[in-house]
């Protein structure tokens, strides 16, 4: 498992705020990798430094094995920082053709007009982008960072101001990107639902700082209870003592592991509860993310006094 | 990469129709305009003006006499880097010099470009664009002589003696350097203050305050021809180094011609390092 991006103690104060505080962070190479936190948690100013667009205050990032902002390995990644602008006066295409120019790409009109119709633009390529919605802007970007063929791509809020379908085909061109195309993503969003249907594995910033990081199948598998549809209820609860807690008034959660779960179950037959159905719930990415980016508040506060 | 980088920025320019429009086609087209207007006029009250005092140009002009176009040549190219061209000028260099900042676009192109070649092809970008506007304006003026000469029935003859065509090369070169230099003020004042108003106004602001600098270095008992005063206003030494080109009986002395050239380049360059420099450093966290 080779890393593609690397940072060590990375930080970027701006005054008195630190965008980012001495973070840690490795992502392996090819997958999708998401990197979710509050807002000022500190995003996009990583991924502004992964660019070599800003400098860092202190520590060190490397990306595919160089340092950021060289030329000859940033040629080789693809990138969108928050929502996408574009000088007003070009139509969607233009768009792509003066990048093209920009990025010494060819800029042969079959293969724009192909990247315009991978993110849902044919209709669109000939108005001047001033008109566009913040979707479509969003759409372009996708467009431009991925037509340079990237290696890496890195993706900030990708799927913001989009529609529910333009959404989908987002998720499943990012899926498509690391399975068929074996790219390395790497997105910052905001929908974790999103974040956790389409990553590999995931990091939590707050404050600057990396308070989470992991496979999503392990965290959210790492969080599993037991839910029984049972009755009588408190006899369960009863047997369960600290384990168990309601859920309406003929279910119950159980805190346990795969391991006990027989045994457990045992025991509730022995006592008489009626068992209608057992299943496994895993935690979401929603009640990690709640969970660790609150839990982080104390620390944070002596640090700042 | 700075091939890269100027076909880019050329590629964007030519679909920019405003800044086209103001630098390119607004100047000729009201100095076509307004010659040929202020000729009409001047026909109008011909006779009412005979026996007045005018210049000899005017006198040989209203009395129909030949009308060299190579002289007028050498005079249009002169006349390229007059203020009011230079303003228009300054507005496509102002917009091409910030564009990237105003329209958030820094972070789609400088990824993928070293910064040096992203403002040098700007720049080259920048001449391409003056080349034409100049030529643009030479020939407004020239088409504008020919019309106005019919007013007076005067024959168009074309005498290239004396050298003219080289002067009005030269000549054109050096306006053309002139407009670099005043735009270069520009560059670097965008790109610190990543502000199209900055580009636009702290060149203004300057060139105006250089062109009235002699009048204050005198009064402080400098004298016009001092290493000083053509260091402090680039202005002077354009004029200096076109008199020289001109000739005649006015021509300057060598010795302030280099003093000229030193104070043209040096306000060309420093500026242009200095926004390098700056360039270089800058974090494009908002562009
Ligand atoms: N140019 C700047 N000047 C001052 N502060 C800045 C600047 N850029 C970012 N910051 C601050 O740095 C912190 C991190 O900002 P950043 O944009 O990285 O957050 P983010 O995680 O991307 O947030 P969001 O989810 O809202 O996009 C914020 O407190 C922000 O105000
Ligand atoms: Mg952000």
């Amino acid at each position: 498992m080779s890393a593609v991006i690397e940072t060590r103690g990375l930080s970027k104060h701006y005054g008195a705020v630190r965008a980012l505080d001495g973070l840690d962070l490795t992502i392996p190479r090819g997958g999708v990798y998401g990197v979710l936190g509050p807002n000022g948690a500190g995003k996009s100013t990583l991924f502004r430094i992964l660019l070599g667009l800003i400098r860092p205050t202190d520590g060190s990032a490397t990306v595919m094995g160089g340092p950021v902002g060289q030329v000859s390995t940033m040629r080789r990644m693809g990138s969108m920082i928050e929502t996408p602008r574009f000088p007003p006066f070009l139509t969607a295409k233009q768009v792509l053709n003066w990048l093209a120019a920009a990025h010494g790409l060819n800029g042969d009109p079959a293969r724009i007009e192909g990247w315009l119709a991978r993110v849902g633009l044919t209709e669109a390529a000939n108005r001047k982008v001033r008109g566009f919605s913040v979707g479509m802007m969003q759409r372009l970007g996708v467009a431009a960072a991925l037509m340079t063929e990237p290696e890496l791509v890195i993706l900030d809020e990708p799927t913001s101001g989009m529609d529910p379908p333009g959404i989908q085909e987002m998720r499943q061109l990012i899926r498509s990107l690391a399975v068929d195309d074996g790219l390395t993503v790497v997105l910052a969003s905001h929908q974790l639902l999103e974040v956790q249907r389409v990553c590999d594995r995931v990091a939590i910033l707050n404050k600057g700082r990396l308070v989470l990081e992991g496979a999503v199948s392990e965290l959210t598998g790492s969080g599993e209870r037991l839910r029984l549809k049972l009755r009588p209820q408190a006899a369960a609860l009863d047997l369960l003592g600290q384990k168990g807690s309601a859920e309406g008034d003929d279910a119950v959660m159980a805190a346990v592991t795969r391991a006990e779960a027989p045994a457990v179950l045992k025991a509730l037959i022995d006592r008489g509860v009626e068992i209608e159905e057992a299943r496994w719930v895993g935690a979401d990415l929603e009640s990690i993310f709640f969970t660790e980016t609150g839990s982080v508040q104390a620390p944070e506060a002596i640090h700042a006094g | 990469m700075l091939a890269d980088a100027y076909r880019s920025e050329t590629y964007r320019l030519l679909r920019n129709r405003t800044v086209l429009f103001w630098s390119v086609v607004f100047v000729p087209l009201i100095g076509v305009v307004f010659g040929i207007i202020g000729n009409a006029v001047l026909k109008a009250n011909a006779d009412k003006l005979a026996g007045e005092e005018m210049p000899p140009e005017l006198m040989v002009a209203m009395a129909g006499g030949p009308m060299n176009l190579a002289a007028e040549l050498v005079s249009a190219a002169g006349n390229v880097a007059n203020p009011v061209a230079l303003l228009f000028l300054l507005i496509g260099a102002a917009t091409l010099y910030t564009g990237d900042y105003r329209w958030e676009t820094w972070r789609l192109i400088s990824a993928r470009n070293g910064r040096v070649p992203l403002i040098l092809g700007k720049v080259l970008s920048y001449v391409t664009l003056a080349l034409v506007a100049m030529l643009v304006l030479v020939a407004g003026a020239l088409i504008e002589k020919s019309i106005s000469a019919g007013f007076f029935s005067r024959p168009l003859t074309f005498d290239a003696g004396n050298g003219r065509i080289a002067d009005a090369f030269a000549m054109f070169g050096v306006s053309g350097l002139r407009i670099l230099q005043v735009t270069m003020l520009g560059l670097l004042a965008g790109v610190v203050g990543r502000s199209l108003l900055a580009a636009l106004f702290v060149p203004v602001v300057v060139s105006v305050l250089q062109a009235l600098s002699p009048f204050a270095l005198m009064g402080m008992g400098v004298a016009n021809d001092a290493w000083v005063t053509f260091l402090v206003n680039p202005g002077q030494g354009y004029d200096v180094i076109a008199a020289a080109i001109r000739g005649g009986p006015d021509a300057p002395m060598a010795e302030l011609v280099v003093r000229g050239w030193t104070s043209l380049l040096g306000w060309t360059i420093l500026p242009l390092i200095g926004a390098l420099a700056w360039f270089q450093r800058q974090d494009l966290s908002k562009e």
